[in-house]
């Protein structure tokens, strides 16, 4: 990987810088003709790029003589696209005038065509900045639940996880500068993401299939977490944040710091997090094991180039969280007194290497390098002594070229490589452990066809799945029943110790193609829409796992073996059936009113997903034994307990998935805002029946105060009641949530410094989350204040 | 709108592009399966563990005791004892190796690791390393161990020359494990060469009285059985049997009757609650002046075996003890020529009353009922030892243990330094473990085949 990017660095180095070419100066201004400040001008197609000052002016050098695009964005404004003739003398007082935009607009990094809420034919959410500290929590899924289209699954405050558009796990990736974060959250819902949000920059959210930007883990969208942990400018600025909230007794501190000098930048993060069992407004009172310890920290530095950079960034993240609801199949009604301490303790350290360079050559502009090395890992531990312990080694490297405009067409080439070693060893290791290793390539293109701009493209995976060790045990099941109550207790639980082990290599070829248009039919508005086939090839726990998974109470056996009832005996056995790649076809259709006071973006999708891999409950209940050492006396004394758990089985089925997501604002003032937004998916089986957890009709509103010194927001979501549920689950009631935030400017020391006071569930309502596997044990956490006071500098 | 055309033209080219397809392709290798792993937390997910259990082995030259692990034969651990001179025998559950030493007025415990536990709705197994309690239980000479569902009565005869008397205590496998330091004792007064009974809540026990009164021959023998019955922790005295028992030793009780081998007889006892018979079969003129010593039983037959012979061994009659009809009558066991039992036992499914002689040869007697009448009568007989019996060293004999959940005897063989393991069904040698040290004693330990003790 090392030895590749050095060929790279060669080759960016063999083209000279072009310098025979010409100015471009101007200023950037509202519709009122004042000057915008901090707005970027961006030459498209090229590496070119400025940001306006105080006075809204801008100055970009070396452009090339003739038609030039222009990309302006700015904070609060619409995007703007516009096309300049630069002639052989330059060109000066060159003014451009952007439109309001009460929807926040911002690009996605790093993708060779656009990618915004307001401009890409897929949908996709970006906040960063403010917005990204109103909304932070301890736990990713939380932290991104007031997008549309994007819920979470709650698991009691310690792990969750962004559902998007009623699909998650391993059809969700998470990823951190565009590289996979090397955990094992797609697995288990209680295992926690291990990227943190309160020292990231910008969070980008794909909905819908996304498999052509990060492969086939994301047929159901991407999280990327953006950070700048390899900085790529010197001026020394930063971020600090100190906070307590009430629920929970939380105390979170974190600062992010990047400086620099000449060619030389340096960036440095940390943050600590600890909160007590939350509190919740229902007879639990508080959620045994819901308490959390979290810290890290990163190095980073980066040689700054003429035409780029290069850096690398050493990060270590721990993280101590308790696991609620570790009780074994049992609805426990008391949990806080039959809990046992049951957590996890997280360690995770990552080396990411970035580099973007522009180039100067007939056909290529632009080589980003991105790679990251990850070693994982996470212990359950009970009552002291270690259960199972789950380790993830990840390195992975992504090579992207963008092109020269070609015919007006815009794009790159991205050629991918991913290598994870995923293990787990313990009482609870359900799935084998497994090597997958994935290549890929990939064309993205897109061009403005007057006012239609055409996205394509397209990506071939190769993901190569091994495991040596592949056990299929002689498993006790029964099924119940009132007639064979009886019976049952006296059958003979028969689990001789006859294991079959199996060496099992899968080689997928995932294939997906991609295209959209997006049509500025009039002005201030669009239509988006986009048709893609994606693929996804079965993660290793889909297909091998067979053993006991504590973090949904359940039995799990992989898609790879099937059971055989004879007469009253069941046995499990190699399914004879194919292993087949999980395809979905997409369709998604934007409208947008993208400038003005009011601003909307509304989006409706049918996604059919073909193979779709997803547990089915057998109603038979296997027996578990699970280790609880416990000391006690001075004889060392192992305590089992046992219990049954349900055995679910992995099978395909078509699904179809179809919904919609609206978001509107309006600017009433230029202080008052308010928006609007709702979202809602069905998912079901072809033939009949809905897939599980899936999350309600939600209908949020916002209304927003802002002047220079004052922020306010007061939000009211409304989650509807969920009844299309799954054979074994149950209704979950509506609730309503009502959150405030205020923050107050300071400008203390003449630095950016506020204070702000959260309140959640300021109703203190009671609310189940249908979407969270702990949906009766840990409702949401109760009335919450949070004060806290951040600067940036 | 010509570029809306195009674009059109484009996602009709991509549509058509869609319908090329990805491709899946599965290696599927079987390897060598994985069979009863050691660990427990590898073990798989159900209650039970199939096992042939562990065989404990008291070595003859060394303080030593040994645990095979007799799934594939192989030794899982030895364990130095305080004493030599003791004898072995297991718990009442079959879990822990007793390594009893009278001379030391002790009792050792080795945890054979394998055990089962009762979890409300069902029965639990557990599978660990063999190990060396740290518990012991300490009397005046511990002498018959007696067990009876899940309770092993201990009876410490006392000494008369030191004055220490006679106790029973009663431990089961869980006051083993948890080390239990009070356990249900019953105290007597005088020193004997008793044995007790255990029974749910009480003791049958031997009583010893007063000299003048005993009709014992020989005094330190107790003459009398009473019933006692457990409260706080001691058995308090509750009822005398009507009937006595002079020179009492031996005894054996099923689900309805206690037997006690007596020099004019067998006494036969009963209690149902509060309600108490005795009564006495009358030695039969076939014993020749013998008397019954010791007693076999098994609780799911209805009749005893007893053994008569001269102390410290001589040829042994064997007679069918039948306290239903109140009946004793003669087994025909078809001795070789001057064969002396060295061991006696009944298989654990009671289908088979086995016997072991000096001669080498384990003699199978079995049951067969005519006219409503059971009597038992020889059945086969199977050659143990292709040694030389003139070679055995001095003070061994071949020993046996009988697996409680198979149809399986092992065999010690001191002269071939080896245990045999013999299937009972169909005669033959099925396994051998190989010794370097002669084998003194042997005793299995494992799980018992649930159908017996539990389901009652």
């Amino acid at each position: 990987m090392y030895h590749k990017k050095r060929i790279a660095i060669a080759v960016a180095a063999l083209f000279p810088f072009v310098s025979a070419a010409q100015n471009l100066s101007g200023v950037v201004l509202n519709q009122q003709g004042n000057p915008i400040a901090n707005a970027r001008v961006k030459v498209e197609g090229t590496p070119f790029s400025a940001k306006t000052n105080e006075q809204g002016q801008f100055q970009l050098s070396n452009l090339p003589i003739g038609e030039n695009e222009l990309h302006i964005f700015a904070k609060n404004f619409a995007h703007r696209h516009q096309h300049v003739e630069i002639p052989k003398q330059g060109l000066n007082q060159y003014i451009i005038k952007l439109n309001r935009s009460p929807i926040e607009v911002i690009d996605v990094v790093a993708s060779p065509v656009h990618l915004s809420v307001m401009e890409s034919a897929t949908p996709v959410n970006v906040i960063a900045g403010e917005t990204l500290r109103q909304q932070q929590a301890a736990t990713l899924g939380d932290s991104l639940e007031k997008l549309a289209g994007v819920h979470t699954n709650f698991h009691a405050n310690v792990a969750s996880t962004p559902i998007i558009r009623g699909l998650s796990g391993p059809r969700v990736m998470i990823a951190q500068n565009g590289l996979d974060v090397g955990d094992v959250s797609r697995v288990g819902p209680d295992h926690s993401v291990s990227s943190e949000v309160s020292t990231a920059q910008q969070i980008e959210v794909l909905r819908g299939p996304a498999t052509l930007f990060y492969g086939s883990g994301a047929i159901g969208g991407v999280v990327n977490v953006v950070d700048f942990r390899v900085p790529v400018e010197n001026t020394t600025q930063g971020e600090w944040l100190l906070e307590a909230s009430s629920v929970n007794d939380k105390k979170l501190a974190a600062f992010n710091l990047t400086t620099g000098s000449d060619s030389v930048a340096f960036y440095a993060d940390a943050h600590w997090r600890e909160a007590d069992d939350y509190k919740v407004p229902t007879a639990e009172g508080k959620i045994a094991n819901s308490s959390e310890e979290s810290n890290g920290f990163t190095l980073g530095s980066s040689y700054l180039l003429d035409n780029g950079y290069l850096g690398i960034a050493v990060e270590q993240f721990n993280r101590e969280y308790g696991i609620p609801g570790h009780t074994h199949g049992e609805v426990e009604s008391d949990a806080e007194e039959t809990a046992e301490n049951v957590y996890a303790d997280l360690e995770q350290t990552r080396i990411q290497l970035l580099s973007e360079l522009k180039l100067a050559n007939s056909i290529f502009n632009q080589l980003n390098i991105r790679a990251a090395s990850t070693e994982y890992e996470h212990a359950e531990i009970e009552n002291s002594s270690v259960g199972t312990v789950f380790e993830n080694s990840t390195q992975e490297l992504r090579v992207e070229l963008h092109h020269n405009p070609f015919f007006d067409w815009k794009g790159g080439l991205s050629f991918h490589y991913k290598n994870s070693d995923i293990s787990a060893k313990g009482s609870e290791a359900f799935t084998p452990p497994s090597e997958s290793q994935t290549f890929a390539i990939a064309l993205m293109e897109e061009k403005h066809f007057g006012d239609v701009l055409v996205q394509l493209g397209a990506r071939a995976d190769q993901v190569e799945l091994t495991a040596n060790q592949v056990l299929l045990p002689e498993l006790a099941v029964h099924a119940h029943s009132d007639e064979t109550e009886e019976e049952e207790h006296d059958h003979d639980h028969d689990n001789s110790g006859y294991t079959s082990v199996y060496r099992v290599e899968q080689k997928f070829t995932p294939v997906s193609l991609s295209t959209g248009f997006v049509w500025d039919f009039t002005p201030g508005y669009n239509i988006g829409l986009s048709v893609s086939r994606s693929q996804r090839a079965p993660s290793a726990s889909e297909l091998m796992s067979f053993g006991p998974h504590i973090g949904t109470a359940s039995y799990e056996i992989g898609s790879l073996f099937n059971f055989h009832q004879h007469g009253d005996e069941t046995h499990f056995e190699l399914n004879q059936q194919p292993v087949e790649l999980e395809t979905a076809k997409n369709i998604d259709f934007t409208l947008r009113k993208t400038q003005g006071d009011l601003g909307f973006v509304f989006n409706a999708f049918y996604n059919q997903v073909d193979n779709y891999y997803y547990q089915t409950a057998t109603g038979l209940y296997a027996e578990v034994t699970h280790d609880h050492a416990e000391e006690t006396d001075e004889h060392n004394h192992d305590h089992e307990h046992a219990s049954e758990l349900p055995v679910y089985l992995f099978q395909t089925d078509d699904v179809v998935l179809h919904g919609f997501e609206a978001q509107l604002a309006w600017q009433i003032t230029d202080e008052f805002k308010t928006s609007l937004f709702s979202d809602y998916v069905r998912a079901k089986l072809k033939d009949g029946g809905d897939l599980p957890r899936t999350p309600p009709l939600r209908l949020g509103t916002q209304f927003s105060y802002q002047t220079s010194q004052l922020n306010a927001q007061l939000d009211i979501t409304r989650y509807q009641e969920q009844d299309k549920i799954s054979d074994y689950e149950t209704v979950t009631s509506g609730y309503t949530l009502v959150d405030a935030n205020i923050a107050y400017d300071l400008s203390l020391f003449n630095l950016n410094t506020a204070l702000y006071l959260k309140i959640n569930n300021l109703t203190d309502s009671e609310a189940r989350v249908h979407t969270s596997f702990l949906k009766d044990l840990a409702p949401r956490p109760g009335r919450n204040f949070t004060a806290g006071i951040r600067g940036y500098f | 709108m010509k570029s809306f055309q195009l674009n059109l033209l484009a996602a009709a080219v991509s549509a058509f592009m869609l319908s090329a397809c990805g491709d899946a392709e599965t290696t599927i290798v079987e390897q060598d399966p994985i069979e009863v792993p050691e660990d427990d937390h590898d073990h798989d997910d159900g209650y039970s563990i199939e096992s042939a259990g562990r065989l404990a082995i008291l070595a003859s030259d060394s303080n030593e005791a040994l645990i095979y692990d007799l799934d594939d034969n192989s030794l899982l651990g030895n364990f130095a004892l305080t004493y030599s001179s003791s004898s072995l025998s297991s718990s009442a559950d079959f879990r822990y190796a007793l390594i009893s030493t009278r001379a030391q007025d002790q009792i050792e415990f080795i945890d054979g690791g394998l055990w089962q536990e009762d979890h409300g709705d069902h029965l639990h197994a557990y599978q660990q390393a063999p190990t060396m309690s740290g518990y012991t239980l300490n009397g005046s000479r511990p002498t018959h161990l007696v067990k009876h569902d899940g309770k092993l009565a201990v009876f410490y005869d006392g000494n008369a020359e030191t004055g220490e008397v006679a106790s029973v205590q009663v431990v089961t496998d869980t006051d083993i494990a948890n080390q239990t330091q009070s356990l249900p004792v019953l105290n007597y007064s005088v020193n004997m060469h008793g044995v007790a009974e255990p029974s749910e809540d009480y003791l049958i026990a031997s009583i010893r009285r007063d000299d003048s009164l005993s009709t014992s021959a020989n005094k330190v023998l107790p003459d009398q059985v009473g019933v006692y019955h457990l409260h706080d922790g001691e058995y308090e005295h509750e009822h005398i049997f009507e009937q006595s028992c002079p020179d009492l030793h031996g005894a054996a009780q099923n689900e309805e009757y206690q037997v006690f081998g007596c020099s004019d007889g067998i006494l036969v006892t009963q209690q149902n609650g509060s309600e108490y018979n005795s009564a006495k079969i009358a030695n039969i003129s076939a014993l020749d002046g013998l008397r019954v010593g010791s007693i076999y039983g098994h609780h799911e037959l209805e009749s005893f075996i007893g053994v008569a012979s001269v102390h410290g061994g001589g040829a042994a009659i064997l007679v069918h003890i039948n306290p239903h009809d109140n009946e004793m009558e003669t087994i025909d066991w078809q001795p070789q020529t001057s064969a002396q039992p060295l061991a006696y036992s009944f298989t654990a499914d009671g289908e088979h009353f086995l016997i072991l002689d000096n001669q080498g040869y384990l003699t199978l007697l079995s049951e067969h009922t005519h006219d409503d009448h059971s009597h038992w009568e020889f059945d086969s007989r199977i050659d143990i030892s292709e040694q030389d019996i003139a070679n055995m060293p001095e003070g061994l004999s071949f020993s046996m243990t009988i697996s409680q959940n198979d149809h399986i005897v092992y065999i010690a063989d001191p002269i071939a330094q080896h245990i045999l393991q013999i299937n009972l069904e169909s005669g033959e040698t099925t396994g051998e473990i190989e010794l370097n040290f002669a084998p003194k004693a042997i005793s299995w330990l494992g799980i018992a085949a649930s159908e017996d003790e539990h389901d009652h």
